[in-house]
């Protein structure tokens, strides 16, 4: 009892004087924690991709047994990385190496993020893939990725979805024979997210257009695009069972089952649709927003530097990203393990299934149009286009219309 | 008659506390199925019992380490809850006066805080303690069992308080004027007297902390100190879930608190007619 | 001399506990109600700029925030009622003399053993799957279709889950109390004639006033707080519909990166509770029976 009070007593005093501490810094006190050198003889690493955590942990064994620098992966779930890694680094115990999935991220996090521009490896990014802050390159790229419509080769010819009429009319066929003609799913992203992605990155100069848009010298409603996108969604509500009673994982399932003919999904659906055993084979169109013919390819996360750690970890971090980048073994292990279509060109791609083929393809030809979800406000996808593409789906009486000029209040909402 | 009742009485329970359990079901037959089956049917038994995911959980969740660690982190902390906050609440009990109620009422407010109002706050201090005094907060086990004590306490002060209230006071002011001191009054007779109510605050705080994710996440680093749950959500990707290894996973998780449950709810149910009847 | 010995039996037996207690809980919370005075986006090496009541000037015209906190309301008020009459009936149940009273004890607590966050993934089955199935085959679509997609019944799911989860737990606050009424008490009732539902209100209720207290105090905070079910079952949607409290601050805070805003949100939230529930405790605790 005794020795537990003393401690307890301790502590107290040690409390008060680092709250005083921590009070009297403000937004400073974090510094130190940047000092702390502890690590500075290994590296750890933090990072939004669940699906790669094993792999990444043998990577890093594989390069602390190479070269002895001890590197720590630190454990994420998907969903709260954002909350995690803002709170690491307000602590002072942020990671040396982070994700950052897109520019509006990291602009938020700009006073963390180390200028890797300087850097031999980011030479050989592919053209364009590069994660860049006022001209600094600031993330490597984790892989590219594309999606579009998925489809069942045996139910679907690509040249029956390639505009707006034809689209419909292939959708009501599949309707009257009771085929779910164009699968979504409830997930933010999967339901309104990437398809929403068309209207913008149709336009000529994407980037300057929702700049326009967030001051307001646009409007949605009286764009062309958007006023298509409005059509195009009505169609699908119209021929489809809903998306809100389904989940990645049913969308995906029904597909394999034959019950869908089309879904709109990614590359990364093929580890799943591997699961499922599908026996026919799967194929990527465009989606046809105004005649769209080229798949939509970008990058899902980068590979970051903490740049307020000392220049010793640093440059550990530095090493640590172009061994995984340049050296045989870390180009295995991106390629192979983590099942990356690489965004660089001095690694050669894997054997790929044909989703990822089909990605792999357009974005060597440069066929491809941009990832403009990467630029939309933070978080508008799953906290403002989310519940107005819910209602849409739940109110048959919302037009196509009505949606863009929601969406356009919701963008509105969260560009503030 | 009476027995026909009765009989009937019994179905009845039983056939409620199945129904109630039935969503459990669907862990149970789940952590058994391929993706494939899972798609097919939720609630359909699986084709064949393997374990095979279960291995594969235990394997890839590093599972006796974890639950080592869950284990050290759960009884310390709730052995210490326990004891402190049952010898508060019977000082703030008993002694009546105003300070006493308003720290009460202090605690109980405070578990009204939402916690993701105060997790940031929370680990600058802990990881500035750390730095600034030594004291080893921050990723570590005895650290986190320090912030299970504080984030805990209001409950179990708040269960105390109540049950104490409710004995009489006459069996204390006898033993007081024995001569004993105020400590052994409280271990000797009182503590004794708690105990269906202690064994209600363990349950109860031994589920909080084997579950809780958050604040272990938040402060502990090394892979060697993960708790179950930590280990559990690394098959919880950002869009997929693979069902079969986190339901297995969940199931081993669950175990060991239904067992505790089981041996602990007898204390609860013998009661306070041992202790304070006399 | 005997008062300074009081104060320090008093100062042994509490200081250790609240001195924890008080590093952990009431000053990150402290520091927190400081930031809400800040326009901030919760980055450390962003600027924060003071900016006095601003962030509760803004608070009251937030629609979301408003409906919101609509919804949390009539969320827990549900979720009290509910919760506690399941749990007080369990609890009734298995303390009979019944022989399935044990193995029922145990299989009606199981639920609270699974975290929020799983719980809420499993119900989502049961509604798409179960409910939808039970629809088809007898019949009674109006009731039995898939709640979480229908902007009234989702909330109703929320509260129908989170029962399901602490019916539970409140059962085993009143399996303590009703142990804790004297044998002698019923007895003596009996003999007077009383019949099993006046020996229920005349006796048990009464001395069930502490458990009373103790189990709606826990489903309101419990309730007010609701985060993680909340998360995984319905997400807030659709559109918004099942969006509580402790998500808009979520959201807030990290969706939106108001830091400081959020802050405020909490605060305001965190005083109307408190005085909502500090005098539900005062009231019940005036009807406890002193023994």
């Amino acid at each position: 009892m005794a020795f537990n009070k003393r401690l307890v007593m301790g502590m107290a005093i040690a409390a008060s004087a680092s709250v005083l501490a921590a009070c009297g810094g403000g937004g400073d006190g974090e510094e130190s924690g940047g000092s702390s050198g502890e690590a500075a003889d290994g590296i750890t690493i933090f990072q939004s991709k669940v699906e790669i955590s094993e792999q990444l942990e043998a990577a890093a064994e594989a390069y602390t047994e190479e070269t002895g620098v001890d590197v720590e992966v630190i454990g994420t779930t998907g969903d709260d990385y954002a909350q995690q890694l803002q709170i690491r680094l307000n602590n002072g115990t942020g990671p040396s190496i982070f994700s950052v999935q897109n520019t509006e991220v990291a602009e938020r996090l700009e006073s963390y993020i180390y200028d890797l521009s300087n850097e031999d490896m980011v030479e050989n990014i592919a053209p364009d893939m590069e994660l860049t802050l006022d001209d600094k390159v600031v993330g490597i790229p984790y892989g590219v990725e594309g999606f579009g419509i998925v489809y069942n080769k045996e139910m679907v010819n690509p040249e029956d979805i390639q505009d707006y009429d034809s689209f419909v009319s292939t959708l009501e066929k599949f309707n009257a024979e009771g085929i779910n003609g164009f699968g979504l799913s409830s997930e933010a992203y999967f339901l309104i997210g990437h398809i929403s992605n068309y209207p913008f990155s149709l336009q000529e100069n994407p980037e300057e257009f929702m700049d326009q848009l967030t001051n307001g010298e646009v409007t949605l409603a009286e764009t062309e695009e958007f006023q298509r996108f409005g059509e195009f969604m009505e169609a699908i509500r119209a021929n489809t069972p809903t998306p809100l009673n389904t989940t990645y994982d049913t969308q995906v399932g029904d597909f394999a089952a034959g019950q869908t003919a089309m879904i709109h999904q990614g590359n990364w659906a093929s580890g799943m649709l591997e699961d499922f055993e599908v026996d026919f084979e799967v194929g990527m169109a465009p989606f046809p927003l105004e005649g769209n013919d080229q798949l939509a390819v970008g990058v899902g996360s980068n590979w970051a530097v903490n740049g307020e750690k000392d220049q010793a970890e640093i440059d550990a971090a530095i090493e640590f990203l172009d061994w995984l980048h340049t050296s045989e073994t870390g180009q295995k292990f991106i390629v192979e393990d983590f099942g990356f279509i690489p965004a660089m060109t001095n690694i050669e791609a894997g054997d790929l299934d044909p989703l990822s083929q089909a990605v792999l393809e357009a974005s060597n030809s440069g066929n491809t149009i941009p990832w403009s979800h990467n630029d939309y406000p933070a978080n508008v996808v799953p906290n403002d286009f989310t519940p107005v593409a819910e209602s849409f789906f739940v109110d048959d009486s919302m037009t196509g219309e009505e949606l863009v000029e929601n969406l356009e209040a919701a963008w509105q909402n969260a560009a503030q | 008659m009476g027995a026909i009742r009765n009989w009937s009485k019994e179905i009845l329970l039983f056939l409620m506390a199945l129904l109630f359990l039935s969503p459990i079901y669907i862990i149970f037959v789940n952590s058994f199925k391929t993706r494939q089956e899972l798609y097919e049917n939720t609630l359909a038994l699986p084709e064949q019992f393997g374990l095979q995911f279960y291995s594969a959980a235990m394997e890839q969740m590093d599972f006796f380490n974890a639950f080592i660690n869950s284990m050290y982190v759960t009884i310390v902390s709730v052995a210490f809850i326990v004891v402190l906050s049952s010898m508060t609440a019977w000082m703030l009990a008993r002694s009546g006066n105003w300070i006493s109620n308003v720290i009460f009422m202090t605690m109980i407010a405070t578990m009204l805080i939402p916690f993701q109002t105060i997790m940031m706050p929370l680990m600058q201090l802990v990881t500035g303690i750390t730095q600034d005094t030594g004291i080893p907060l921050y990723n570590t086990l005895s650290g986190l069992i320090f912030m299970n004590i504080g984030f805990h306490a209001a409950l179990s002060v708040f269960l105390y308080h109540g049950f104490i209230k409710s004995i009489p006071l006459s069996l204390e002011e006898a033993a007081t004027i024995d001569g004993a001191s105020k400590f052994g009054v409280f271990w000797r007779i009182i503590f004794p007297m708690l105990t269906p109510i202690t064994a209600t605050v363990a349950i109860l705080n031994v589920i909080l902390i084997w579950n809780d994710f958050l604040l272990p996440s938040l402060t502990l680093i090394d892979k060697d100190l993960r708790t179950i749950p930590l280990s559990v959500f690394y098959f919880f990707g950002e869009f997929t879930i693979e069902w079969n290894l986190a339901m297995a996973g969940l199931t081993l998780t669950i175990i060991p608190v239904v067992i505790f449950y089981m041996l602990a709810q007898k204390y609860i149910i013998k009661g306070i007619g041992e202790g304070a009847v006399k | 001399m005997a008062n300074r010995k009081k104060i320090g039996w008093y100062l042994l037996f509490t200081v250790p506990l609240l001195i924890i207690f008080t590093i952990i809980v009431v000053i990150p919370f402290v520091i927190g109600i400081y930031y809400a005075f800040f326009d901030w986006d919760g980055i450390g090496a962003n600027p924060m700029v003071f900016t006095g009541l601003e962030n509760f000037r803004i608070l009251l015209e937030d629609e979301r925030f408003l409906s919101s906190t609509w919804l949390t309301v009539l969320f827990t008020v549900l979720s009290v009622v509910s919760v506690n009459i399941a749990g007080l009936a369990f609890a009734l149940l298995v303390t009979s003399k019944l022989k399935m009273a044990n193995l029922a004890r145990t299989m009606l607590f199981m639920p609270y053993l699974i975290g929020g966050l799983i719980l809420g993934y499993i119900w989502q089955f049961v509604f798409l799957d179960v409910f939808t199935l039970i629809g088809e085959v007898t019949g009674l679509e109006s009731v039995f279709f898939n709640w979480l997609n229908n902007e009234q019944f989702a909330l109703f799911a929320l509260v129908f889950v989170f029962t399901w989860q602490m019916a539970g737990y409140v059962m085993i606050v009143y399996i303590a109390g009703i142990q804790g009424i004297p044998g002698e008490l019923i007895e003596a009732a009996k003999i007077d004639g009383a019949g099993s539902w006046q020996r229920f209100l005349r006796i048990t209720v009464p001395l069930l006033m502490p458990a009373f207290t103790i189990s709606l105090f826990l489903t309101l905070s419990y309730g007010f707080k609701i985060y993680d079910v909340n998360l995984s079952l319905t997400g807030g949607g659709p559109a918004n519909a099942t969006e509580l409290f402790a998500m808009n601050i979520y959201n807030e805070i990290f969706g939106y990166g108001n830091y400081g805003y959020g802050q405020a949100k909490a605060i305001v939230f965190f005083i109307i509770i408190a005085a909502i529930t500090l005098t539900q405790v005062y009231l019940t605790k005036k009807r406890e029976v002193e023994m």
